[in-house]
């Protein structure tokens, strides 16, 4: 494969599928869900372990992936042994992956946070999209509600457009663009040198002018038939988005990609993303634009 | 065990009532100036103390506000608290991801914008200890404190006149906030360290130690501290009274930190802001709850703080023109050719960068407070505190009209993620 192709490819149509196989009790779950993404988006699946290849494991998986039917034409599965993470970021860049299915537990522990899951890790540095997956089914339900990650970022637009495009394929009819309204040192700002109706119309006309740029983007955009809703929270950004998915049970919460892989210092002074990462509200779907 | 009197009980109320009402007059009429609200509170403070009222009515004063004796150690013990305090709050504000977030820019101007004023406070004061007409009893730590004191900047006065310019949220407002934010941080790192330095040999292992003890705590806080407020705030949100139960435990825990870094020879203030940056990172803590404890220490501890500066100190009988002119010429050149050459090298034009510079020069209520705790214990003598407190002043008061002068910036940013 033409790798330097990897460079600026946009992020969706999603023709090739990556699924991370970890021979747990939610394998059967997650193949097929990766069945069922392969059908609608109408793509490659490549179906990664990495660990040791024997024969019971070898079995298990030809059983599973006759019985769920997928087009062996169309899949690929490698085994390979290595540190879990880098390898499975390899092999997705070497496989030109556009989409990256991973199973992942809601929540992390104290230690796990600080030292990192394999999902988590993988989403930390991925230069593909990656899709977490919380709750995979064995009888896949199409998704109902969205939220997306309204940033005033260069990536957001694309991360839109995927939205758009997954929302379509899966037929969803609601999805909603949160935006997070948090102001730097405002209250140490307004404590003791600002009336009430002050601070008001100060926080008010800064929503305004953030909606305005957000409006203006998703003005932009082409959304067919979809309706999209706008919507202000307050609170710190990553945390108020997740609080606000969780709270109004959306099925898909679709984020930017972080704009340099994220490390320790990160999760000290916490980036938004990871308190996304920390507690999912619901499945995530992380965009890689690849701009 | 010492106690108050009757006459001196009363004589504190009334202190302290004076230093509150005539700070509240002075704070509206500065914002109805649109001056920083510190410089109102300074200035009481001063016409109150023996610089004005002192030195016209000395009787009136001394009953006024006796420095001396049970109420003067009452008056100190207030103002020692209200400096915990002030810091507490100010590290509930303190967001490093904003440094990260702004990407290079941020980086380079934090940097510059600290070593440069840093380098030109630690030489001079360490080569030429007498520009500052002062013999410090150790020079090594005299020319660090200068040195943090002509890199420290006051991040509510600049989020303030960025605020009134329309300028918080744009690009230069960032690149300024967040590398006020990172200043402050490192400022009052080091400020802790020359404290636990002071009195101590200067053996390598004994600077290391120190040096580990003010970095492990903050990473045990910022790690574990923050996860355990992260459990807890909720509980303590919903179940304990509103919104007593989270202030009371809050600012319990600002005061055990607090004297958890004083208990180890590090300034009592450092743990504060410590526990102020793990309290205030947490997701968990209510807006409103955020809120009240800004309201509660700004509208009462701040004016009595600020207020106690120029009741304490004659500002006249300790002003020196040049001493105050070196150490204002070397904050603001040091300052703002820093962060002008960080924000250069951030690739911000030339006309935005030294607004940037101008931004960040302000030092407002951060740089007094240094000078206060510099001076409680005795890093530097009064002349230099009123240098410092009139630098302070004057940067503050400057940087909104050379912004709005400069008028540039206003264009929105667009944030890392």
């Amino acid at each position: 494969m033409d790798h330097t192709k990897l460079k600026k490819r946009p992020a969706f149509p999603f023709e090739t599928i990556g699924v991370a196989v970890a021979f747990s009790p939610r394998l059967e779950a997650m193949l097929n869900e990766a069945k069922h993404y392969a059908d609608a988006f109408k793509s490659q699946v490549v179906l990664i372990h990495i660990g040791e290849k024997d024969q019971l494991k070898e079995e298990t998986l030809e059983t599973l992936v006759t019985n769920i039917g997928f087009i062996k034409s169309k899949l690929r599965i490698i085994w390979m042994q290595g540190d879990p993470t880098d390898t499975i970021l390899q092999l997705c860049k070497l496989n030109m992956v556009d989409l990256l299915l991973l199973g992942a537990l809601e929540k992390e522990n104290l230690y796990k946070y600080y030292v990192g899951s394999i999902a988590r890790n993988i989403c930390r540095r991925a230069k593909c999209s990656v899709m977490l997956m919380v709750h995979p089914q064995v009888a896949p339900k199409r998704f109902k509600k969205m939220v997306i990650h309204g940033v005033d970022n260069l990536k957001s637009v694309h991360t839109l457009n995927t939205a758009l495009y997954f929302s379509r394929t899966e037929k969803i009819k609601e999805l909603t663009v949160v935006q997070e309204l948090d102001i730097p040192a405002f209250m140490l700002t307004t404590a003791d040198s600002t009336t009430n109706s002050e601070a008001n119309k100060i926080k008010k006309e800064m929503v305004e002018e953030e909606t305005q740029k957000l409006q203006s983007m998703i003005d932009g955009v082409d959304k067919q038939d979809v309706e999209i809703h706008l919507k202000t929270v307050s609170g710190k950004p990553g945390y108020a988005i997740s609080n606000y998915a969780r709270t109004k049970s959306y099925d898909l919460l679709v984020i930017n990609s972080p704009d340099t892989p994220l490390g320790l210092f990160d999760r000290i002074f916490t980036h938004d993303i990871e308190y996304i990462l920390a507690d999912l509200p619901c499945n995530l779907l992380m965009v890689h634009s690849r701009v | 065990m010492g106690k108050l009197t009757h006459q001196e009980f009363i004589s504190l109320l009334l202190a302290m009532g004076a230093m509150l009402f005539f700070a509240r007059l002075a704070a509206e009429g500065a914002r109805l100036l649109k001056l920083p609200v510190v410089t109102g509170e300074i200035l009481v403070g001063v016409l109150l103390g023996p610089s004005f009222l002192g030195h016209l009515y000395p009787t009136l004063f001394a009953k006024t506000f006796p420095l001396f004796g049970e109420v003067g150690v009452a008056l100190d013990g207030i103002t020692k608290i209200s400096a915990v305090l002030l810091l507490f709050v100010s590290g509930m504000e303190l967001q490093m991801q904003l440094l990260v977030k702004q990407g290079r820019a941020a980086v380079t101007t934090s940097l510059l914008s600290l070593v440069i004023p840093f380098l030109l406070g630690f030489s001079l004061a360490y080569y030429l200890p007498g520009s500052f007409e002062y013999i410090p009893n150790d020079g090594l730590l005299f020319a660090l404190f200068m040195g943090t004191a002509m890199s420290i900047s006051a991040l509510p006065v600049i989020a303030k006149t960025l605020m009134d310019l329309n300028m918080l949220k744009s690009k230069v407002g960032m690149i300024i906030i967040a590398a006020a934010m990172f200043d402050d941080l490192i400022g009052w790192l080091v400020f802790s360290l020359i404290i636990s330095l002071l009195g101590k040999g200067r053996e390598v292992s004994l600077v290391l130690l120190d040096v580990s003890v003010i970095i492990g705590y903050g990473i045990l806080m910022l790690t574990i501290g923050k996860k355990l407020i992260d459990k807890s705030l909720p509980w303590i949100q919903k179940k304990l009274s509103w919104p007593g139960g989270v202030l009371s435990l809050a600012l319990s825990f600002c005061f055990f930190s607090a004297a958890f870094t004083e208990y180890l020879g590090i300034h009592a203030v450092l743990g504060a802001f410590i526990a102020g940056i793990a309290v205030g990172d947490s997701v968990k803590l209510n807006t409103k709850a955020r809120e009240i404890i800004h309201q509660f220490v700004t509208n009462i501890f701040a004016p009595l703080f600020f207020v106690s500066i120029g009741i304490k100190i004659n500002f006249i009988a300790h002003f020196d023109a040049s001493v105050t002119l070196i150490i204002f010429l070397l904050a603001s050149l040091g300052k703002i050719t820093g962060a002008t050459l960080g924000a250069r090298a951030g690739l911000f034009p030339w006309r935005e960068s030294v607004a940037i510079g101008f931004g960040l020069n302000a030092r407002g209520a951060m740089e007094i407070i240094l000078g206060t705790l510099a001076l409680q214990v005795g890093l530097i003598n009064e002349t230099i505190f009123v240098a410092l407190v009139i630098m302070a002043i004057v940067t503050s008061i400057a940087s909104g009209p050379v912004l709005r002068w400069l008028g540039t910036g206003r264009e929105s940013v667009v944030t890392r993620y």
